[in-house]
């Protein structure tokens, strides 16, 4: 099981704070995953010409997938998942 | 040079007043605010002053930009000899006052000597008194300014002033104006409070003019343009405030808790940016001619108060254990009330916690308090108060951390660089903040090189937080940068959208001369080079005090996302000597110096 986490206006469009999911090898087939259970609010925001948009952070388990091989970063059972708006503060 | 303003010369100890013309070569070298600032005090204060002696000056700076059409463009500075750290202070604050000050005409003030009784300072446009305020002495910073703007007879003037931290000399003392808003670090309200200077009361009627209005139209609307479409500055910081970072940093395993005995908080989203607004947010709060708004007006019971920002609910919340809201925002009203640096308060708290856990504080002690538990609501709250008075065990936690942990033989708990309290991001996990940490010039520091901003947040471009090779130069690059943003009035959070060239072009037109990307970083880098002299004529020894806490450098992060990861501190540092052009012991070399004008 994979723990998926939304965070700041990505609540908004999903109405929860965490799900769970099983299956998806990679984070894009998450996210694909994800924007067919939340519709067009969600994906709008995740893809953007059909890639991860930098309009959002995605970390698994702690690392941001830019340095983990982006949309192809490997899942495994146990991992989290975190999903962010881009956001900024000091 | 007219249209910056004049400098004002407050003699304390002779109770005068003199007006000076402003420097046009330090304008165009320093530009300003920061920059100006420490210049006079590197030329004016000799090496060895005791800070909280007459013999120190307090800087209140303007930027060029200061209450111009420029946006977030409210910012002044306070620029003095640190109490806390014995090296230099530059503390920036926004909110209302630096743009009065710069619409009565003035764009910088120079205190010196102390004055043999408490008084405040009375500006209206080019009127300028020193008057009285025993009777406002021993107040709070909130019942000080309603009673300073009663005095003065104008509800519309703007005050700076000192609580009773500042007057009791407490080394974490801050400087607070329009109430809420804190030039916060360093302990510079101590220095205020040593000179028997309450407070600073001003009201202005001009509009200040700029040296090119066609010029600073045309960095106007480009400059909104990019702030309106910028995610951050448009969506992210208005919405949520600089707390949204809270579960960001956690997930990064980077949130420093228990004084830094771990790095990841279960609880975090307890005190997030989204907690915040769902259950204490009213309204959001904006600076002078601020479009991001980033500030929060929050109700807790019946007390409206502004906060709290990020880095107290680190300060108060996740570092001293603590998961709730309501203990955090109580303790962040306390610290604007007495007029305390809500970071190293906090931290301090946190320092005391392990050292009382670990058995160093006696329970005698406290004084029937509450216990210095990890965790704790009832005890944040109270040893804030507590700290703020200076009374009892409070007295000693005033002090910051350093001193604290000292006086109980352990050092090693302080988490302090260059005896300034550290903030919320762990440079175990993030390497790039744990290498600006360690070369800020006024201590423990974020806003000296946000590197966060690239290596968590991806802006403006995804560096990896683990890697060390790139760190050297960005850390520098960022720290220049915002050298000069803090020198120009404007605020740091503008560079989430803006880059060197906009703040150029508006430097240009409020100045005249010849700025651009490249000038503006170059005078940054001047500011930089000339804090560092600051520090090394006043006995820094970079091999030893460009440091981390051995904690950071020696003790790996125990559990989360970053678990087994320590500062590579070690290896980045020659490299950032090397990038800066400063030799292999942390000295500018000669040809830097030159290449900058500094010889
Ligand atoms: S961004 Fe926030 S701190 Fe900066 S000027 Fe605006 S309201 Fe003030």
């Amino acid at each position: 099981m994979i723990k998926v986490l939304f965070f700041a206006t990505i609540r908004d469009y999903t109405g929860v704070k965490e799900t769970e999911a099983e299956g998806p090898g990679t984070v894009m087939e998450l996210l694909t995953e994800l924007a067919s259970a939340y519709g067009s609010a969600f994906s709008d925001e995740a893809f953007e010409e059909g890639e991860i948009s930098d309009r959002v952070i995605i970390m698994v388990n702690g690392r941001h997938i830019a340095h983990t091989g982006g949309g192809n970063t490997p899942l495994k059972s146990g991992d989290t998942v975190a999903v962010f708006p881009i956001i900024g503060g000091g | 040079m007219d249209n910056l303003g004049k400098v004002m010369r407050v003699n304390l100890t002779e109770g005068t007043v003199k007006t000076e013309d402003l420097c046009e070569k330090t304008v165009r070298e320093y530009i300003g605010g920061r920059g100006y600032g420490t210049k006079v005090l590197y030329d004016e204060v000799p090496k060895g002053t005791d800070p909280l002696s007459p013999e120190n000056k307090l800087i209140f700076a303007n930027g060029p930009l200061t209450g111009k059409a420029a946006p977030s463009a409210g910012r002044y500075m306070v620029i003095t000899k640190s109490p806390l750290t014995g090296y230099i202070a530059s503390s920036n604050s926004g909110g209302f006052w630096g743009a009065e000050l710069a619409r009565a005409g003035w764009f910088m003030i120079i205190f010196e000597g102390r004055s043999p009784k408490p008084v405040y300072l009375w500006i209206k446009d080019d009127k300028v008194e020193i008057r009285d305020a025993g009777a406002i002495w021993g107040k709070d910073g909130h019942e000080a300014t309603d009673d300073l703007l009663a005095a003065v007879g104008d509800s519309q003037a703007k005050v700076v002033c000192i609580g009773t931290a500042g007057e009791n000399l407490s080394h974490i003392a801050a400087i607070m104006n329009d109430k809420t808003r804190a030039a916060g670090r360093s302990g510079v309200g101590a220095v205020m409070g040593s000179k028997n200077l309450k407070g600073i009361v001003v009201r202005g009627s001009a509009r200040p003019p700029v040296q090119d209005a066609e010029g600073m139209k045309a960095a106007l609307a480009s400059s909104m343009e990019k702030l309106k479409t910028n995610p951050v500055t448009s969506q992210g910081l208005p919405t949520y405030g600089t707390a949204v970072l809270v579960n960001v940093i956690n997930q990064a395993g980077g949130y420093p808790m228990n004084n830094w005995q771990g790095a990841y908080f279960p609880e975090a989203d307890e005190q997030s940016g989204e907690t915040l607004a769902r259950d204490f947010l009213i309204k959001r709060y904006s600076c002078f001619g601020c479009p991001i708004g980033c500030g929060r007006v929050t109700k807790l019971g019946e007390k409206i108060g502004e906060g709290p920002e990020y880095e107290t609910i680190f300060a108060f919340g996740v570092c001293c254990g603590v998961a709730g809201l309501e203990p955090i925002i109580e303790a962040n009203n306390i610290c604007n009330e007495l007029g305390l640096d809500t970071i190293s308060a906090g931290v301090t708290i946190a320092a005391a916690m392990e050292l009382y856990e670990k058995g160093y504080i006696k329970k005698e002690e406290l004084e029937g308090g509450p216990e210095l538990r990890f965790g704790s609501d009832e005890a944040v709250v109270y040893w804030t108060r507590k700290m703020g008075l200076g009374e009892g065990l409070g007295k000693k936690l005033a002090e910051g951390s350093y001193r604290l942990c000292e006086m109980y033989g352990h050092p090693e708990f302080s988490m302090t660089v260059k005896k300034q309290e550290m903030p919320a991001y762990d440079g175990r996990a993030i390497q790039g903040i744990g290498l600006n940490y360690a070369t800020s010039n006024r201590g423990g520091c974020h806003v000296r090189g946000y590197t966060i901003s690239p290596e968590i947040l991806g802006l403006p471009e995804k560096l990896d937080p683990i890697d060390i090779e790139s760190k050297p130069a960005w850390v520098s690059i960022f720290q220049n940068l915002t050298a000069a943003i803090d020198a120009s009035g404007m605020c740091l959070f503008t560079s989430f959208a803006l880059g060197a060239d906009d703040y150029g072009a508006f430097l240009k037109a409020a100045t005249g001369f010849d700025y651009d990307g490249t000038e503006t970083l170059k005078a940054g880098e001047r500011i930089w080079n000339i804090e560092r002299l600051f520090n090394l004529r006043e006995g820094l020894d970079p091999l030893k005090e460009d440091t981390l806490p051995d904690r950071l450098l020696k003790e790996p992060i125990p559990d989360g996302p970053s678990k087994g990861m320590v500062s590579r501190l070690g290896e980045m540092l020659p490299n950032y000597y090397k990038y800066r052009g400063w030799d292999e012991k942390g000295i500018p070399t000669a040809e830097k110096l030159a290449e900058l004008g500094l010889n």
